[in-house]
């Protein structure tokens, strides 16, 4: 974050708007592509886990030669996906083969799985909290409040945003899930339980909040990067609404002219922060431009 | 350029695995729909001639046990308020659903006669037969057992003698009245 009061300017809404539809865009693509395969064709649906997981390995490995660091946050959320589509069908192929069923409060079983990596998310999050050169704002801010710094806060250039997106999107989608799932879970809090409540209406004024920083922003690899914990967190409220049955997700009962609305949203988006990011490039001097 | 042709090739490697679902959509779609179609007429043709079975879904650990009497309750309420949610509980814990009819028979879902190598059928999707009110509202065309233990559903299938009374139930299809997951269609 570049200051702690955004300058908000016509330009900063513009970008903050065009990556919320983009990474919002991507989640419900990702999800109808999931029902499609699951209603039309089962059968593949290990096949393209696998395939994700190639694609994913492959574009991470391809942000290495990217100079940008918007080309690199952008491949870089697009690597996270893959891999996490994987990770879900991973969890899908454990639940079948083990036998474990829905919740009487349909809750899927890939997704009661992952509730159980809690602890496993625990420690990575532990790493993270203790490992001095991350630099997210909110380990930061834990590691402030906790007075956990030792020494001074990790600066310099970093070379390559590529892995950096990609493990915050697994991350934030990661803990959200289990997050969520802990609160379903009947024999904890469940689905109408005061947690929820309070995850449902923090996580939309923490939208809002982020939203705001988010506008801070005026170039897409930072605002792309941002806007993944925000639309996640929004995607809580999507989520939760849908459990209490109040909303009938698009992507899951295939409502094609909202689907349609949406898809059109991520391809202008796409082509709107491609043709940014290409503009860039030929502004741009290189090296080899000065000797 | 060297990017795009990345993203290309990313995007053809992730073409060769997902094209059979778009090549194939329409035709996937039809069948399943003649599918659905085929089981719907099936259905309502057994349902006619008195062939479905109807019963309420029981959760089979406090049942054999005798820890609950859902066969002593009035029919179609087979647990108390207190016992439901144990029963919910202990069921998608994969404790093993059964059917009790209302002639007191219990049928124990199983995979259709000849498969040896199976899964649980507590994860398994069954294929819900609409009604053309049920239709209009868009709901769930499938459904699990585990929400819909302690309610009353009726199957298509083929039942097998079974063993000590208990016989076997291989479910085709189900219907039942409501919402899948109540409160959230």
């Amino acid at each position: 974050m570049a200051s702690k009061k955004p300058v908000i300017t016509l330009k900063s809404i513009f970008y903050t708007a065009v990556s919320l539809v983009w990474i919002f865009g991507l989640s419900a693509i990702g999800h109808i592509v999931m029902v499609l395969i699951e209603k039309y064709n089962p059968a593949i649906k290990y096949d393209f886990a696998w395939g994700c997981v190639i694609v994913g390995i492959l574009t991470l490995y391809a942000t290495r030669f990217m100079k940008s660091d918007s080309w690199q946050s952008f491949f870089g959320c697009l690597a996270g996906l893959s891999v996490w589509f994987a990770f879900e069908y991973s969890l899908m192929y454990g639940g079948h083969d083990l036998g474990v069923t829905y919740t009487w409060n349909g809750s899927y079983p890939e997704y009661r799985m992952i509730k159980w990596t809690y602890m496993l998310l625990l420690m990575v999050f532990l790493y993270l909290l203790f490992q001095e050169s991350v630099r997210c704002n909110f380990i930061f801010y834990l590691r402030r409040k906790l007075r956990l710094m030792r020494g001074a806060i990790a600066t310099g250039k970093i070379d390559n945003y590529g892995p950096r997106t990609f493990f915050e999107y697994i991350m934030v989608t990661w803990t959200f899930y289990v997050l969520l799932m802990i609160g379903y879970d009947e024999a904890l809090f469940g689905a109408y339980s005061w947690f929820i409540y309070i995850l449902f209406f923090a996580s939309f004024s923490v939208f809002f909040y982020l939203t705001y920083k988010l506008l801070g922003y005026d170039r897409f690899g930072a605002n792309l990067r941002y806007a993944i914990p925000t639309v996640t967190i929004l995607w809580n409220d999507i989520e939760i609404l849908a459990k209490w049955g109040m909303l009938k997700e698009p992507w899951v009962h295939i409502n094609w002219p909202i689907m349609s609305v949406i898809i059109g949203g991520f391809v202008v988006s796409t082509w709107l922060i491609v043709k940014d990011l290409r503009s860039r490039k030929q502004d741009m001097i290189e090296i080899k431009d000065i000797h | 350029m060297r990017y795009a042709y990345i993203f290309l090739f990313c995007m053809l490697v992730l073409t060769i695995f997902v094209q059979p679902v778009f090549a194939q959509e329409k035709t996937l779609k039809e069948q399943r729909a003649e599918r659905l179609h085929s089981l719907e007429d099936r259905f309502f043709a057994a349902q006619k001639e008195g062939k479905t079975i109807k019963g309420v879904l029981v959760e089979g650990n406090s049942f054999f046990n005798g820890t609950t009497d859902p066969q002593k309750k009035p029919y179609g309420k087979p647990y108390t308020d207190a016992e439901l949610r144990t029963a919910l509980r202990s069921a998608e814990r994969n404790s093993k659903v059964f059917l009790l009819a209302q002639d007191g028979t219990l049928y124990y879902p199983t995979v259709k006669k000849g498969e040896a190598d199976s899964e649980s059928l507590g994860a398994y999707r069954f294929e819900r037969v609409l009604t053309e009110a049920q239709k209009k509202t868009k709901t769930f065309t499938w459904a699990t057992l585990v929400p819909m233990v302690g309610r009353e559903i009726e199957v298509l299938g083929e039942v097998y003698p079974g063993y000590g009374g208990v016989k076997g139930l291989y479910i085709e299809a189900v219907g039942f009245e409501g919402e899948y997951i109540v409160g959230k269609n």
